[in-house]
């Protein structure tokens, strides 16, 4: 495939086995790039240690959308049994906590799973239905018996030399220029 | 991590050796001190030991709920085939293989039954209620069924200890696959004997009121009791140089997540019984409840509902504070604690109508959990601490949280 500067999306290096892998991670880590990522066919142990990734931020979104819902839950309760449309059902207090628990607690988990669900997407960029990964045949095989080393041409260490140097002294079998324009 | 060196049994020390004794002298000194003390001191209240019968039920309930905490997570574990708690393993085995001691300590609750249940007192018989429950709470049928709960849990108990370090010797991978199978029946009888224990043990305390869930509630207190034992267990092993290195921050982990989880279950169970009672609003149910949230037991069950489950709850969320070992050793403390108030809370206002806590109790508490204790490192101190053949050793031992 040819190369072409203006919309290079980036290199891609593949890689056999595991070992070898890791320590290259390791090298691209140490290198300092930011927007690079690698793809296995199945998960393996220490790849966010050796890549660098820093703990999601999620679960504090998670809590966040948690307390949103109980909030919810518990206003709801409030202004509709206790002030808007006052009813006395058997006695009870108009606004009793015990009563109105069960749908605290749903709101709550539901708020918080519909956080995860979305949030998750938005902070992984999806719904996405193209990727310029995908017109790399060689790259097909990231879901089979390979694995490959994304570096992306914006990131701000990449050079086409230099990184193209760097990643062949990594010792993986074929570095590939992926480019950003869908049409072959 | 891939490129990091698996450890291996030889970097520690897995035998209690010289540490065995001196724990189960000190135990068991404790515990006969204990309990010389809480019957001196039951005796010298001149109430035929029935204050002494009630602060004995609620320790003996205690020590009871964590052996069966293990039990069931020995049941669980092997039927799913997990791996990552090999290690711990035989922690679990020795605090489940106890039941046989348990039923030895279990005497003074049946010998003491006239003192503390409501079915056995003298009136009972006079009221409409207990004439159709009469055939099951008796004395006999009492003595007849809690010699066949401990004969159920001392049978899977000794089982599941036996067979594991027999494992020990021979490797023989078919005794896994036994100990897998035979996991199925144990979880139904286990789980039907300890729901119907629970009820004799503490909900037949009064004989008028009921609760489908109360094994439940009895259950899942023992079991997450039994993973902060597990918790300050495993800390107090490694921190005299047993069990390092190949018990690591992701077994903390899974501990945490455990405790968490059940502290949760325990808070949603207890709340599903209080919530029901509460809106139904019928005497006979609500009779329990008041008499544990007036004349001071109300700021017990306060304490219950922060105690037990909020508190540790918003403790143990977030992932941090279950990779941080002073907080889990903290959590696991508070929530054995929590949980003796729980059942302090559940027992204790049968006997006194007013809130009421006496230095019996603590006695009570040292004599039962001494024993209990020193019963257990008499088991651990003959095998090693870790299963030494079990074919998911290796496994566990790489054990990664993703």
């Amino acid at each position: 495939m040819k190369a072409d500067a203006e919309t290079l999306y980036g290199m891609i290096v593949e890689f056999e086995d595991v070992p070898l892998l890791m320590t290259a991670v390791s090298k691209c880590r140490d290198f300092g790039f930011t927007k690079w990522d690698v793809h296995t066919p199945f998960p393996l142990h220490g790849m966010d240690r050796a890549m660098g990734i820093k703990p999601t931020r999620l679960p504090y979104l998670v809590l966040g959308g948690g307390l949103m819902g109980l909030a919810a839950g518990t206003a709801m309760q409030l202004w509709m049994n206790a002030i808007d449309y006052p009813l006395n059902i058997s006695g009870k207090p108009l606004f009793g906590i015990p009563a109105n628990i069960p749908v605290m607690f749903e709101l709550t988990v539901l708020v918080s799973a519909l956080t995860v669900f979305f949030g998750m997407w938005s902070m992984n960029g999806l719904p996405r239905l193209y990727h310029p990964l995908f017109k790399s045949r060689r790259f097909r095989r990231a879901t089979q018996d390979r694995f490959f080393i994304v570096i992306e041409a914006v990131d701000p260490k990449f050079e086409l030399e230099e990184t193209r140097k760097f990643l062949a002294s990594l010792g993986g079998n074929v570095i590939e220029e992926v480019t950003e324009n869908p049409e072959d | 991590m891939a490129h990091q060196r698996v450890p291996s049994l030889k970097d520690t020390e897995t035998m209690l050796s010289s540490l065995g004794p001196k724990v189960f002298n000190a135990c068991l000194v404790i515990g006969l001190i204990g309990l010389a003390a809480a019957l001196g001191l039951g005796l010298a209240e001149g109430d035929n030991l029935r204050h002494f019968g009630f602060s004995y039920l609620v320790n003996f309930a205690f020590f009871l709920s964590i052996s069966l905490g293990a039990l069931f997570f020995l049941a669980i574990m092997f039927i799913t085939k997990a791996s990552w708690n090999v290690v711990i393993r035989r922690l679990a085995e020795v605090i489940a293989a106890i039941m046989p001691l348990l039923g030895l300590l279990a005497i003074p609750v049946i010998l003491l039954a006239g003192q503390i249940y409501g079915w056995a007192q003298p009136d009972a018989r006079t009221s409409h209620a207990m004439a159709h429950k009469a055939a099951f709470l008796s004395k006999d049928a009492f003595i007849i069924r809690w010699a066949i709960y401990f004969a159920i849990w001392s049978a899977y108990g000794l089982f599941y200890w036996r067979t594991s370090v027999k494992q020990d010797g021979s490797g023989d991978v078919a005794l896994t696959r036994r100990l897998e199978n035979y996991s199925g029946h144990a979880l139904v009888v286990c789980s039907l004997a300890t729901s119907l224990a629970a009820m004799d043990l503490l909900m037949s305390i009064d004989f008028l009121w009921f609760s489908t869930i109360f094994g439940v509630y009895y259950w899942t207190g023992g079991f997450v009791t039994f993973f902060a034992v597990l918790t300050l267990i495993t800390l107090g092993l490694q921190s005299t140089g047993r069990l390092t290195k190949i018990v690591s921050m992701e077994h903390y982990h899974d501990y945490g997540k455990l405790m968490f989880g059940f502290t949760f279950f325990w808070g949603y169970i207890a709340f599903s019984q209080y919530m029901l009672y509460w809106y139904a609003n019928i005497p006979e149910e609500t009779a329990w409840y008041m008499l544990r949230s007036e004349n001071g037991w109300g700021w017990v069950a306060l304490a219950v509902l922060f105690g037990t489950f909020l508190a540790p709850f918003c403790g143990l969320l977030s992932v941090q504070a279950k990779r941080n070992l002073g907080m889990m050793a903290f959590w696991a403390a508070w929530i054995i604690v929590a949980q003796w108030v729980n059942l302090y809370w559940v027992v204790m206002p049968e006997f006194s109508h007013s809130f009421t806590i006496s230095i019996m109790d603590l006695a009570a508490f040292f004599g039962v959990g001494g024993i209990w204790l020193a019963g257990i490192t008499r088991l651990a101190m003959g095998t090693s601490l870790v299963p030494l053949k079990d074919p998911r050793l290796e496994e566990s031992l790489r054990f990664e949280n993703v």
